[in-house]
């Protein structure tokens, strides 16, 4: 499964100018950076309140712009039941980053140079 | 849906609250973000919202928390939840909370714009409802009491012409508001912040109305010294009030119909034409038509002035409004007396409810006055009410309508209370007893004692308004209260002859 679901961003395109589109993608990424680094010191300091509330802004932000695998393993860091490792999972999670961030990084440039 | 609607965006992950924001520019709406739960109660505090989109999962508090303070605080938007956790569990709550729909993260414009719209339509109807439900029990309109189904339909009718600019032609027995009417149809309309001029047809010598009316000029008749501005000049872009307009000659009948017709007139003695925008409202307690077929009103000013009929229910069509009016004056009148009075006891209450009250509101105004200044107690009991209401039924029925002219009636009961001594039980329930009016005096006796002299100009003055206290107190420069005293030592006057 590649990184972004291509509907979703397809959908964006056609509900909304470009620039509105293009300006989502580069918000994704700054969100992505920020909720990433987030993600992993409340990880690394056990904090798991800050870990879920974290996990649970990435996965919105996810699914807002089809990055599903991402998406999915934010709703795994989510969920109070799951037995994961949190600094194995926020390991996950930026590794899903990295391929949502470099597909969506095409997908915005191509839009940006598409006018 | 309104191109003005405002809708709140409550989400604090960026990417999610930019998405929702360029969907609902693309829908035109008006949009407000805020990133947390207390900024969100703070805009919908100050900015009212149409429409919110709660996200649940706020930094702060929940979304459902948010949406319990916005109900406590009588917020009504209406809420969207929108959330990435689209579980039946998640909307059923929502929909518990008072959510009027749900909607999973991510979504697309098309399923964002049906709810949206859908949500402010039910908002739309939620709120008409209520507006039509405070409309259809409302107890009090302009400077009326009152909300039974006879009043509902009043003002439901002033609100209905208020905003045209058609003349209305107001009907009622006398005590009924007609005035009150014709204040409200101008104060309701867009000309409430032009004058709003009333004139009694009345009242006025038939050699004065046109000058009433129209103005004069100087020198136009013996004794106008200057020039004067009339009734039609003076009510210039808002409303004038023609008051008992069946009691105006057939002479000055032309003349207001050209200046219906026109908008124009000449004042007494003048030679140019003035021209005024004003919207004229009318009253007669008489019934217009027959006055018309009796050849005492003009056919054609008939039409010009009856377009928008409004009839006043007389009091014994309102039902319980008797009691709200009655103890909306006990309030006004104790607190102005300076007495006790609270609330009238059940069987007092139910002695106003049974009498049939010709005089209408006027005499129920009088009755309650009275009971005031002659009283001091927590609450009305039915011992102080006036001996004709303690004997129930009805009163006399007043005519709706009268093919002659009608003597004003009466603005108390016409028989006096049983244990009340005749004569000054006459003078103070019943006109027919009052001493002669000031156009026909008994001839004075020489050097007659001031007290005499003073009851006898405080009869007139009675005799002349119909025994309605309160104008005869306005004729005569003093407060009502003043009158009810002086009857009341009358009264104990009399009683003491009576013993001796």
């Amino acid at each position: 499964m590649n990184a972004i679901d291509p509907d979703i961003p397809a959908q964006l395109a056609a509900d909304l100018p470009r620039d509105d589109v293009v300006r989502i993608l580069r918000t994704f990424e700054e969100d992505l950076g920020r909720l990433a680094r987030e993600l992993s010191a409340a990880a690394g300091a056990g904090e798991a309140e800050a870990y879920r509330r974290a996990a649970h802004s990435l996965a919105g932000a996810a699914a807002a712009v089809g990055a599903k695998r991402l998406e999915q393993a934010a709703r795994i860091a989510m969920d109070r039941r799951d037995a994961t490792e949190p600094r194995l999972l926020a390991a996950r999670i930026a590794e899903e980053a990295a391929a949502a961030l470099a597909e969506l990084s095409r997908l915005a440039d191509n839009l940006s140079g598409s006018g | 849906m309104a191109a003005a609607a405002r809708v709140l965006v409550v989400e604090d992950t960026p990417t999610q609250a930019e998405l929702a924001c360029a969907l609902l520019r693309e829908m035109g709406v008006e949009i407000r973000l805020a990133e947390c739960g207390a900024a969100g109660l703070s805009i919908a505090r100050h900015w009212a919202p149409d429409a919110i989109l709660m996200d649940i999962d706020l930094p702060d508090f929940s979304g459902f928390e948010a949406m319990r303070r916005l109900r406590a605080e009588g917020i009504e938007a209406a809420v969207i939840v929108v959330t990435a956790d689209a579980s039946i569990r998640t909307a059923v709550e929502a929909m518990r909370e008072g959510a009027v729909d749900f909607i999973a993260k991510p979504f697309a414009k098309a399923r964002l714009t049906v709810t949206l719209r859908n949500a402010l339509e039910k908002r739309a109807l939620v709120t008409e409802l209520r507006e039509v439900r405070a409309q259809l029990t409302r107890d009090r309109f302009f400077g009326f009491i009152g909300a039974s189904p006879a009043m509902q339909a009043v003002y439901r009718t002033i609100e209905s012409v208020a905003a045209s600019r058609a003349n209305v032609f107001i009907t009622g027995e006398s005590g009924t508001g007609k005035e009150l009417a014709a204040d409200a149809v101008h104060r309701a309309s867009p000309r409430a912040k032009r004058p709003f001029v009333a004139l009694n047809c009345g009242a006025i010598p038939r050699d004065l109305l046109e000058s009433e009316i129209f103005g004069h000029v100087k020198g136009a008749f013996t004794g106008a010294t200057d020039t004067r501005l009339g009734a039609a000049k003076q009510a210039d872009g808002g409303t004038l009030f023609l008051d008992e307009i069946g009691e105006m000659p057939l002479d000055m009948q032309v003349k207001l119909l050209r200046f219906t017709q026109t908008g124009t007139f000449q004042p007494v003695g003048g030679s140019s034409t003035q021209k005024v925008d004003v919207r004229i409202v009318s009253a007669t307690n008489r019934d217009p038509w027959a006055e018309v077929e009796a050849g005492r009103f003009r056919e054609d000013l008939y039409y010009r002035l009856y377009v928008v009929p409004l009839e006043m229910p007389p009091l014994r069509d309102r039902g319980a409004d008797v009691l709200l009016v009655a103890r909306h004056f006990l309030a006004s009148f104790a607190k102005e007396e300076g007495k006790r009075f609270r609330g009238f006891a059940p069987e007092a209450e139910a002695a106003l409810a049974g009498y049939g009250w010709p005089g209408n509101v006027r005499q129920l105004q009088n009755v309650v006055r009275n009971i005031v200044v002659l009283h001091d107690a927590e609450r009305v009991e039915r011992a102080m009410l006036p001996g004709m209401l303690l004997r129930g039924g009805g009163g006399r029925a007043a005519a709706p309508v009268a093919a002659e002219p009608q003597p004003p009636p009466e603005p108390a009961p016409a028989e006096p209370p049983p244990d009340t001594p005749a004569w000054t039980a006459r003078l103070a329930w019943s006109p027919a007893a009052a001493e002669p009016a000031p156009a026909a005096p008994s001839p004075p006796a020489p050097f007659e004692t001031l007290a005499a002299v003073e009851k006898r100009h405080i009869l007139a003055a009675l005799a002349e308004t119909g025994q309605d206290v309160p104008r005869a107190a306005t004729l005569l420069g003093i407060n009502p209260s003043t009158i009810y005293r002086k009857l009341q030592a009358w009264k104990a006057e009399e009683g003491r002859a009576g013993s001796g």
